[in-house]
């Protein structure tokens, strides 16, 4: 054989094999011209063996001739068959067949209470707006929950707390708190101002449980006193506060209104969410719907607890949890927080 | 307060509708919390008949209408209202016509004239419903029939809620007076005739002047007691009270007009020619006008003669003096008694009344003698009579105090820049002395007005009076400062996130309980913080632990199909140490049917068990280094005997954890046969909670760990604890983890011994363990175990 017609029959058992490999219909096909190509008695060795028959000259064209060939039928081998096995897996794949709409398999499901995330929302919406947590008792004398807080005995303001009185073996008269204020003047009466803290919690009223009263309900308290502290300063912050909690278009109104502890004292209103101020039912027609109650420290507040009035300035408020809550969840009856019906938790 | 805008216009002239006279109230901080309108404030209004009706040519929700006018007049108007049908008799207002303010023209709707229109209940101010359609009438009415004449005048009753430091706002003359300086029109004050009077009137002895400082009266002889005159009655029924006869409703009626509560006695049940003053003697009995018989201690002021008491003083007049249908001659008393003693006798014999709520939030002392004359002056006109003099004890008038600020505290107060010349005017109107001729300036509020006291409180006037809208948001300003939340709350808050994370629901619950539940559940009543003045039985203490309530929540779930239950709840419990009160923070929760995270459609239920529930608990705990779990010596009442753990903090005992006692469960009203449950308290934990300092990181191993399988038979009787004990701390010179996959007892180890079988892992933090140091640790182990626990090799 000489050298040309090696090369002759290289290029064409290159051609025809290749032509077969591409062609091959599944692995064992391929793995059949494997064999009939590179295997011990297959084309290329065959042909391989005239190399022996070569001059040295010869064989250092002949030789790597042959090698190129064995690489490109390699080379194609392994190509088809990851062609193959690619094409298979496909074909696995689209076989499958799940209904993806069926129900999730549920995961740990455990909510928060409606009221812990309400209260959670404000008390964080606060932390921002650079207010402090502080706690105080809920089974409090009468001093820090009434008297300091200018809520003077025998006065028809103090009446109006249904006040529950506590039994027990404490020299003072002891209630449970009516209001989250007394953290005011638990507060105050151990730091000197500047002062700035929320006090969410529980409170108690001797209010029978209907669909809008409940002997224990929360509210969360806020104070600020500071140097030229004044009711600019309540607006600003209940605005950012409101603005936090129902959007950024929310406008709030003060409303002249009464709390023996703060003086100037205002109502505050919001802007109905619900029909943007036009009057609806949840704000009785009146486009505004009642939030909290707010106002300038009472002076006598302050120097009851050891803070001059004539230098330093505040403001209070105090909200209920549930009634915003209410509001925003869309619930009629407070009973329905303390009932604990599971088909209400897991809402949200 | 009932306020009745027809009486209020006979002290000042308001041209406001209803609803602009209660956004007047809203502004100055009176809550109007109703408007009830009455009679017709309409003119030019008659009953018409539909006699056809067809569509609009150019609206498909219009309607061309045809009445009938009687006397043979018809009138085409067009009409929207749903309710339209031939044949109804409606109120027809016809061009010209008056509704309220507004005065009828011609319209032309979509392309049609309308000469008029088919009114509403709305439109004709009878109601405030914003219900749509017309107003249709009884057919019997006359064609033609000016419909005012079938509804009354126009008025209106407001309801107002009156604060407590508003006292002068509880009668027509205040918030007449308050409406004056709110909308810069003058008071009229109701004209009397200053009858001097004849005669005598009986002495007056103030033993105690401190509780009433001003007394007043007069004798009227000779009345002759009548139903009293039409308007009276009226407006008192419109007041909400029942007309009597003239001398009970004219003092009543010049209390609601001039917020003077009076008092009538009859003449002749006063012994003697003096009125006495005094507190009462202790045990004194004392029977009232409604028939309540009290018995008095010496703080109760009474009015009587030298006798017996005749009243209990600004609350109620007594049995024995009342007035009489034929009572001949009386003496009115027109007095100040001081509030707080008025509220607190009000509260102690529990009696209320309207002259009790004035006085006890303070009356106005510079009314007394004014009202005096008011009353005389009716008394005079209906019944008739002789007044005497008036006796007037009033030894030191009352005077408030002089305010000294400037106009720039006022600012600096409200964050405003209020002009000082509207400030001027502002508080002109509402003082009895006002000097602004310095820079600083000196107001001095009216008898009436005794909240306004210092700069504060006329701050709040200045706002009130120039619109609360005149207070600007403020400029931010920066506050710095920086301090953690208190620990408890951290902690409760993160106790309450992992349990949401793993199942749980949180409940909130009333904080009290009853003596009987304190009982169930071991708890002494003594140690517990009772309420005195409890709503309910069953509710008379704060609770000592969260259970109760939560095992009440698993009842109520249950008994509504939820059947499915992990609940808890984080708050504080109470209790007495020593007498006081102790508040802490606690955790507790409730587990029962299946997990609440339900299995896939497809897969079994899974039901938690005791391990399950201690696997919450280490999950919740094991970042606490102090805490501990040990089988319970004594569990708690409630809670199953042998299944139950207490939890421990540096071996101090903060709670349990395990089974509810079936018994707890029965008293309970629970159906389901196994509920677990977990408790505990907080405090121990806070010590070792920072939100600032971690646990310092291990690196994780670098090398694979030999593993291999141990399975020792031992006693029955040796807990699973001894055998960890023994894996813990023997002492080996490299790391062991180990897994317990196997615990056997039965046929194949002996009888009383069981098979235990864990995976342990040996392992060196510098290197791969070679084969002979594995198997020595592991010989130490077995030798361990054999020595301390008696375990063989299996």
């Amino acid at each position: 054989m000489t050298l040309q017609e090696f090369q002759t029959l290289c290029s064409a058992l290159e051609q025809e094999y290749t032509a077969k490999i591409s062609a091959a219909a599944d692995l064992a096909a391929v793995e059949e011209l494997r064999v009939a190509a590179l295997g011990r008695k297959g084309a290329l060795t065959e042909l391989l063996k005239n190399l022996k028959d070569f001059s040295i000259e010869e064989k250092k064209t002949a030789g790597p001739l042959g090698n190129t060939l064995k690489a490109a039928l390699t080379a194609a081998l392994e190509t088809k068959t990851a062609d193959l096995a690619a094409k298979a897996l496909n074909e696995e794949l689209n076989r499958v067949d799940l209904d993806l709409t069926l129900p999730a398999r549920p995961v740990a499901q455990g909510r928060r209470h409606p009221l812990s995330i309400a209260q959670k929302r404000m008390t964080d919406i606060l932390s921002k707006l650079g207010f402090t947590w502080a706690e105080g008792p809920w089974v409090e004398d009468e001093k820090h929950n009434f008297d300091m807080l200018n809520i003077p005995k025998h006065h028809p303001a103090r009446d109006a707390q249904d006040t529950f009185f506590a039994e027990t073996g404490s020299p003072l008269s002891l209630v449970l708190r009516t209001h989250t204020s007394n953290v005011q003047s638990r507060f105050m009466e151990k730091h000197q101002p500047p002062i700035r803290i929320m006090a969410p919690g529980r409170v108690f009223r001797n209010d029978s449980l209907d669909a809008t009263h409940s002997p224990v309900f929360h509210q969360i308290e806020g104070l600020y006193v500071d140097k030229n502290v004044s009711m600019a300063d309540l607006k600003r912050d209940l605005t950012a506060f409101m603005k936090g909690l129902l959007g950024d278009k929310t406008e709030i109104r003060f409303r002249p209104s009464f709390f023996p502890f703060t003086e100037p004292s205002a109502e505050v209103d919001v802007k109905c969410v619900f029909c943007g101020g036009k009057g609806c039912n949840i704000c009785k027609g009146t486009g505004w719907i009642e939030m909290l109650g707010s106002g300038v420290v009472n002076p006598q507040v302050l120097k009851n607890c050891g803070i001059d009035p004539e230098v330093y300035s505040g403001y209070a408020f105090g909200m209920g949890v549930e009634r915003l809550a209410m509001m925003m969840m869309n619930i009629n009856d407070i009973r329905t927080f303390y009932e604990n019906d599971l088909r209400i938790l897991n809402q949200f | 307060m009932k306020i009745l805008y027809s009486w209020l216009k006979d002290f000042i002239d308001l041209d406001l509708t209803p609803e602009e006279l209660a956004q007047q109230f809203t502004e100055l901080g009176i809550e109007v919390a109703s408007i009830e309108k009455k009679g017709a404030d309409f003119e030019g209004v008659n009953v018409a008949q539909i006699i056809h009706i067809e569509d609009h040519p150019n609206s498909d929700h219009l309607h061309l209408v045809d009445l009938d006018l009687g006397e043979g007049k018809t009138q085409r108007v067009v009409c929207g209202a749903p309710n339209v049908a031939v044949g109804q008799k409606v109120p027809l207002a016809r061009v010209g016509a008056r509704l309220g303010k507004m005065v009828l023209t011609p319209a032309k709707i979509r392309g049609v004239a309308s000469e008029g229109m088919i009114c509403s209940s709305d439109e004709l101010g009878l109601t405030n419903t914003r219900a749509r359609g017309i107003l249709v009438l009884d057919e019997n009415i006359p064609l033609g029939t000016d419909v005012r004449s079938l509804y009354g005048k126009a008025d209106a009753l407001f309801e107002l809620e009156i604060t407590s430091n508003r006292p002068d706002l509880l009668s027509h003359l205040g918030v007449a007076r308050e409406l004056s300086a709110k909308l810069n029109l003058p008071v009229k004050m109701p004209v009397i005739q200053d009858v001097k009077g004849e005669g005598e009137c009986l002495k007056i002895d103030v033993r105690d002047s401190a509780a009433c400082p001003r007394y007043s009266g007069r004798l009227i002889r000779g009345v002759k007691n009548a139903p009293s005159a039409e308007f009276i009655q009226e407006r008192l029924a419109a007041m909400g009270l029942n007309p009597k006869n003239a001398l009970v409703d004219i003092t009543n009626y010049v209390m609601f007009e001039l917020g003077q509560p009076m008092h009538a006695f009859d003449r002749n049940e006063i012994a003697g020619d003096t009125i006495v003053v005094r507190r009462a003697q202790k045990d004194e009995k004392f029977t009232l006008l409604d028939g309540k018989e009290l018995t008095l201690d010496e703080n109760a002021l009474m009015i009587g003669d030298e006798q017996k008491a005749t009243a209990l003083a600004g609350i109620m007049g007594g049995q024995n003096s009342g007035i009489q249908e034929n009572t001949t001659d009386i003496f009115i008393e027109s007095a100040y008694f001081d509030a707080p003693l008025t509220n607190k006798t009000s509260k102690k014999y529990n009696v209320t009344s309207d002259s009790a709520q004035r006085f006890e939030r303070g009356a106005d002392i510079g009314m007394a003698v004014f009202a005096l004359q008011r009353a005389t002056d009716l008394f005079l006109q209906s019944c008739g009579g002789q007044a005497s003099v008036i006796s007037d004890q009033y030894p030191t008038p009352y005077a408030n105090p002089v305010v000294r600020f400037t106009p720039q505290q006022i600012n600096h107060i409200l964050g405003t820049e209020i002009e000082a010349e509207k400030l001027k005017e502002i508080f002109a109107r509402l003082a009895l002395h006002f000097d602004a001729s310095g820079p600083e300036w000196t107001f001095q509020a009216p008898t009436h007005r005794r909240d306004l006291n210092h700069r504060w409180d006329l701050a709040e006037e200045a706002a009130r009076f120039a619109g609360f809208d005149c207070i600007p948001t403020g400029a931010s300003r920066a506050f710095v400062g920086f301090c953690d939340n208190p620990k408890g709350v951290d902690l409760l808050e993160l106790f309450a996130e992992q349990l949401a994370g793993l199942g749980f629901f949180e409940c909130k619950n009333i904080d009290f309980l009853g003596e009987k539940e304190l009982q169930n559940f071991g708890f002494n009543p003594k140690n517990a913080v009772k309420i005195k003045n409890a709503m309910a039985k069953g509710w008379d203490f704060l609770r000592p632990t969260l259970l109760p309530a939560l095992l009440k929540n698993v009842e109520f779930n249950t008994r509504r199909g939820n059947n499915d239950l992990a609940l808890f709840e984080t708050t504080r419990t109470f209790s007495l140490t020593k007498g006081f009160p102790t508040e802490t923070y606690t955790i507790a929760g409730v587990l029962c049917g299946q997990l609440t995270a339900k299995p896939f459609f497809k897969d079994p239920a899974q039901k938690p068990d005791f391990f399950f529930l201690k696997g919450v608990m280490t999950q919740l705990l094991q970042g606490f280094e102090s805490v501990s779990f040990a089988p319970c010596k004594e569990a708690p009442v409630y809670m199953h005997p042998k299944i139950c753990m207490d939890i421990l903090s540096n071996g101090k005992k903060i709670g349990v954890f395990g089974a509810v006692h079936p018994l707890t469960l029965k008293t309970s009203g629970i159906k389901t046969a196994e509920v677990w449950a977990f408790e505990f308290g907080i405090k121990q934990l806070e010590k070792s909670f920072s939100a600032q300092s971690f646990k310092p990181a291990q690196p994780a191993a670098q090398f694979p760990p030999s593993l291999r399988d141990l399975s020792v038979v031992l006693d029955k009787a040796v807990s699973y604890a001894q055998v960890q004990e023994v894996l813990q701390k023997t002492a080996l010179p490299v790391q062991l983890h180990f897994d317990l996959i196997d615990l056997y007892e039965g046929e194949h180890v002996a009888q009383g011994k069981k098979s235990i079988t864990f995976t342990l892992a040996f392992s060196a933090p510098d290197r791969t363990l070679k084969d002979h140091e594995t198997d020595a640790a592991f010989q130490t182990l077995v030798q361990a175990l054999h020595n301390s626990l008696g375990a063989e090799l299996r």
